[in-house]
């Protein structure tokens, strides 16, 4: 699903790369937890899964396609089949809950009928299903987050990419969104979390990928921060 | 592909960007309207000098009384050297060349040379007799003035020969320099119009920002993306192009048409039919240059 080899990204204007000879493979319906300090290098693998960047070294294949050969023409396509969520939501301010999940699917060409269809039930499944007509800053951030994973999953993805989702959120709420991410996990789709948050991954027992320095220097399935 | 979702990121894009919009529309109309009349222009050139040229005879001159010594050495042209030039117009050589000709005396010159200078106060200081008698030749084909120049020129009792389009050409030539200036502004005011329209559809990327962040996360084509913002910058320079249009059309009617035609009576001048062949060019134009300039804008918010 995923398969990351001897990947080097050095990028311009530093001196130390920020991945250094990287090797990953991520199954389909893993649950991965990517954890290390601040610049160890977890943005950029995800950065490179996403085909946001492409490594200066190494392969990165992710759903069959070799990211580092992919026509710029063919990533707008590949990305249709990933989900992606952020620390701090992106969501469109002027739109509302509904609004900003079916944007994602207007701008991709999906039509007007499978867009009510599709929207309703994804905001049901994150518990939005009240709120759609809510504009984002009338949410808490917890609930932010949910739309930004309504958004994420609406399309189906195959893998969803969260970076340090929970970063924002106060324990609880923390809780609340990573329950919503198992749940998604369960359903089939392949889960890469980058996270500071040690509770959750000594509570959830995934494989851990620990980054130090651009290297990785554990891979444990199970494991805890 | 919808449409729908398309034109209304056009319409916010426009309403958004209100008064940036507005002034590649009149950028865009001032500028075209000048590309227009400049286009205009060439085509009044053309047909005048289509009229003009036609008319256009060569004047033989001859000698008079007041010609200068070294070239009329035997002063008044006499009627023996009249009748030989006469000859040699109608001789087999030049016949065929030549459409007809006829003969001014120094009467019909003064009365020409009046009413041509009325008014003016040369006219009270010219006698009959200081004016040439001329033959006037006018060719089958007037670009062939030379052969008549070549067999006149020297001959005794000729003091000069004059094609008229020498004094066409001037006058063409100053125009056309006009109009080619005029062209040379018209292209600088496009290139600003379209730099302009770059930097409005700029503008309108960057306030949309996180828009085209999320589309891109989500996978939207580029084509998808840029096309609002190129139908923005289009929809632009199409108003000020089509106002531009109109504008050059209403000059033709109401300035040419309704007010030069009846001052200037005798010369011929472009109509709305030319006015309607530009107008599309203007409007073609415009479409062209907004989306090259909107798309080159774009391109670096595509960039993967």
């Amino acid at each position: 699903m995923i398969s990351i080899a001897n990947v080097t990204k050095q990028y311009r204007g530093s001196t130390r790369p920020a991945l250094n000879n990287v090797s990953l493979e991520i199954a389909k319906g893993d649950f991965v937890f990517l954890v290390g300090a601040s610049g160890s290098g977890k943005s950029s693998l995800m950065r490179l899964m996403l085909r946001e960047d492409v490594p200066t070294s190494g392969s990165v294949h992710v759903l069959g396609e070799n990211l580092k050969r992919i026509s710029s023409r063919r990533v707008p396509f590949f990305r249709r089949k990933l989900g992606v969520v952020f620390q701090d939501f992106r969501l469109l301010p002027n739109k509302t809950v509904a609004q900003n999940v079916a944007f994602s699917l207007e701008v991709i060409g999906k039509s007007q009928g499978f867009i009510q269809e599709a929207v309703p039930d994804v905001l049901n499944l994150v518990g939005l299903g009240e709120k759609g007509g809510r504009l984002p800053s009338e949410l808490s951030g917890g609930e932010q987050q949910r739309v930004a994973l309504a958004r994420a999953i609406v399309n189906k993805p195959a893998i969803l990419l969260a970076d340090e989702p929970t970063g924002n959120l106060d324990p609880a709420t923390s809780e609340e969104i990573m329950a919503l991410i198992e749940r998604i996990n369960l359903a089939g789709t392949t889960v890469v979390m980058a996270t500071h948050d040690r509770g959750i991954v000594d509570r959830l027992q995934k494989r851990v990928v620990e980054l130090r320095d651009g290297e990785i220097i554990r891979d444990q399935t199970g494991g805890s921060y | 592909m919808r449409a729908g979702f398309v034109f209304k990121e056009v319409g916010q894009g426009l309403r958004r960007n209100l008064s940036m919009v507005t002034s590649v529309v009149l950028v865009t109309f001032l500028s075209l309207t000048f590309v227009g009349l400049a286009g205009l222009l060439q085509l009044q050139i053309g047909q005048m000098k289509n009229y003009w040229y036609d008319r256009a005879q060569v004047a033989i001159y001859l000698c008079s009384g007041v010609s200068p010594q070294d070239i009329c050495p035997q002063g008044e042209t006499s009627a023996d050297l009249k009748l030989a030039i006469e000859e040699k117009l109608n001789s087999a050589t030049l016949a065929s060349y030549v459409d007809k000709f006829y003969f001014e005396n120094h009467e019909q010159a003064y009365k020409n040379f009046q009413e041509q200078f009325e008014g003016n106060s040369v006219a009270k200081y010219v006698s009959a007799k200081q004016l040439n008698e001329t033959y006037w030749v006018k060719l089958n084909d007037a670009t062939q003035s030379q052969i008549i120049t070549e067999s006149f020129n020297g001959m005794p009792g000729v003091e000069e020969v004059r094609d008229q389009r020498s004094y066409l050409d001037q006058i063409f030539s100053i125009l056309n320099a006009a109009s080619l200036a005029s062209i040379g502004i018209a292209v600088l005011m496009l290139f600003s119009a379209g730099l302009l329209i770059s930097t409005t559809i700029r503008l309108s990327a960057f306030s949309r920002r996180r828009e085209l962040g999320i589309m891109r996360l989500v996978g939207a084509s580029n084509f998808y993306i840029q096309l609002p913002f190129i139908l923005e910058g289009v929809v632009a320079a199409a108003i000020g192009s089509v106002l531009a249009g109109a504008a050059v059309v209403a000059i033709v009617q109401y300035f040419v048409q309704g007010y030069l035609v009846a001052r200037l009576p005798f010369t011929n001048f472009v109509g709305i039919s030319e006015a309607l062949v530009i107008a599309p060019g203007l409007v073609g134009a415009a479409i062209l240059l907004a989306s090259l300039a909107s798309g080159f804008a774009i391109r670096r918010y595509l960039r993967i």
